[in-house]
């Protein structure tokens, strides 16, 4: 066989068989990674939300808010895509849950925000993604900084300096938590109340 | 029989990749912050680098020598990529540390370095155990990097802390820069021990 077709062939097999095998493993692991996402938020969502007993997903990605969310203008500076409802045992929601996004210093930080439906206020949160530096804005990880957000509402400044202290030597990740738990609050409590 | 095991013991010390040949030093700075992260991602080599070797080694009398390097990516980039989705889908708390580096086994020279020296010329059982002893050399040595920077920069080992919450640690190792000190400290020991072995045989 001429080389120059042989060295078609031969490449084109291999990529060939590559692609294959790459789709059937993707086809056979895809299921079980998105199931293992959705079991990791509702852990963290049960996590914040205490009070609850079953959660609703409220809109899980911009595609579903296109549909659910009548008010086109709003859609696309919603800050915040991720929402979801809790419910008690009577089926009463009891209250929300977001996914807030702000800038780190490593990439995006994404919190986990749950608020009481009633009162307003925020019953705890919970770093869900980040890429800070190990042992120094990690530490927004800790309960000692993550508990400074318990009890906040919307009328509240959320702001660093003001009402939330700083982790030492971590000021970008730490404003990258406040302005991920701040940026989704309100946009968050106008589709409970109107989800209601 | 001795050939064979040679092929699998140069790995783990006379060639080992990362403290003689210091090759694939990318993932061994990054990912070593702690001695799970290392085993975890010395062994996710180890089974792309075995895969590869022994299929490069079935394949070499087919594969073209104008496309060789080709054919290698291809292959590497496969179960480099099988890697990845089957640790998301079985072991996602380990993908969530490792995540980003799997994709980069892809580029590492060790996956590279030894299709291109070894695999493509020696049979498929020595390339096999040149992969696992290859590998196994990586693994330990980022397991050992990733205990001596979790200890000292974190106070703990394998997650398990041993000392208080408030204790100061040394911070530093924790960061790019120890990773580079602890190699460089760990080069040099093992220069020491392999001297000294020398003179004593």
């Amino acid at each position: 066989m001429n080389e120059s077709v042989r060295m078609i062939v031969v490449l084109t097999v291999i990529a060939m068989v590559s692609g294959g095998l790459l789709a059937w493993v993707n086809d056979w692991t895809g299921a079980i990674i998105s199931e293992n996402q959705l079991q990791a938020m509702m852990a963290s969502i049960q996590e914040v939300l205490p009070t609850a007993t079953r959660v609703e997903i409220l809109s899980s990605s911009p595609s579903t808010l296109v549909e659910e969310d009548p008010d086109q203008a709003r859609e696309v500076e919603q800050a915040t895509t991720e929402m979801f409802i809790g419910f008690d045992d009577n089926d009463r929601p009891v209250g929300y849950a977001f996914v807030g996004e702000g800038p780190g210093y490593g990439g995006a930080v994404r919190v986990l925000v749950g608020v009481d439906g009633a009162s307003g206020k925020i019953l705890g949160i919970s770093i869900v993604s980040h890429a800070e530096t190990p042992g120094l804005g990690s530490r927004i990880e800790e309960e000692s900084f993550r508990s400074q957000f318990v009890g906040k509402t919307l009328n509240d400044p959320i702001a660093l300096g003001r009402d939330i202290d700083a982790l030492t030597g971590a000021t970008v990740s730490s404003r990258a938590v406040v302005q991920a738990v701040r940026t989704g609050f309100e946009d968050a409590s106008i589709a409970y109340e109107r989800s209601r | 029989m001795g050939g064979l095991m040679k092929e699998f013991f140069k790995g783990l010390w006379n060639d080992n990749p990362t403290f003689r040949l210091q090759i694939g030093l990318c993932p061994v700075l990054a990912v070593t912050s702690s001695a799970l992260n290392g085993l975890g991602m010395g062994l996710a080599t180890t089974f792309v680098l075995i895969c590869s070797s022994v299929l490069i080694s079935l394949l070499k009398n087919v594969i073209p020598s104008k496309v060789r390097i080709p054919c290698y990516i291809i292959v590497i980039a496969t179960f480099s990529t099988i890697v990845d989705l089957v640790m998301h889908a079985f072991l996602p708390d380990l993908h969530r540390v490792l995540g980003i580096f799997i994709p980069l086994i892809v580029v590492n020279c060790i996956l590279m370095g030894r299709a291109e020296a070894f695999a493509s010329k020696n049979s498929v059982v020595s390339s096999a155990l040149d992969g696992l002893g290859m590998g196994l050399g990586f693994t330990w040595a980022l397991t050992l990097i990733g205990a001596i920077r979790e200890i000292l920069g974190s106070g703990s080992i394998f997650n398990h802390k041993f000392v208080a919450d408030t204790a100061a640690t040394f911070g530093f190792f924790s960061l790019p820069p120890g990773a580079f000190v602890t190699v460089g400290i760990l080069i040099a020991g093992m220069n020491i021990i392999s001297a000294r072995l020398r003179k004593a045989s």
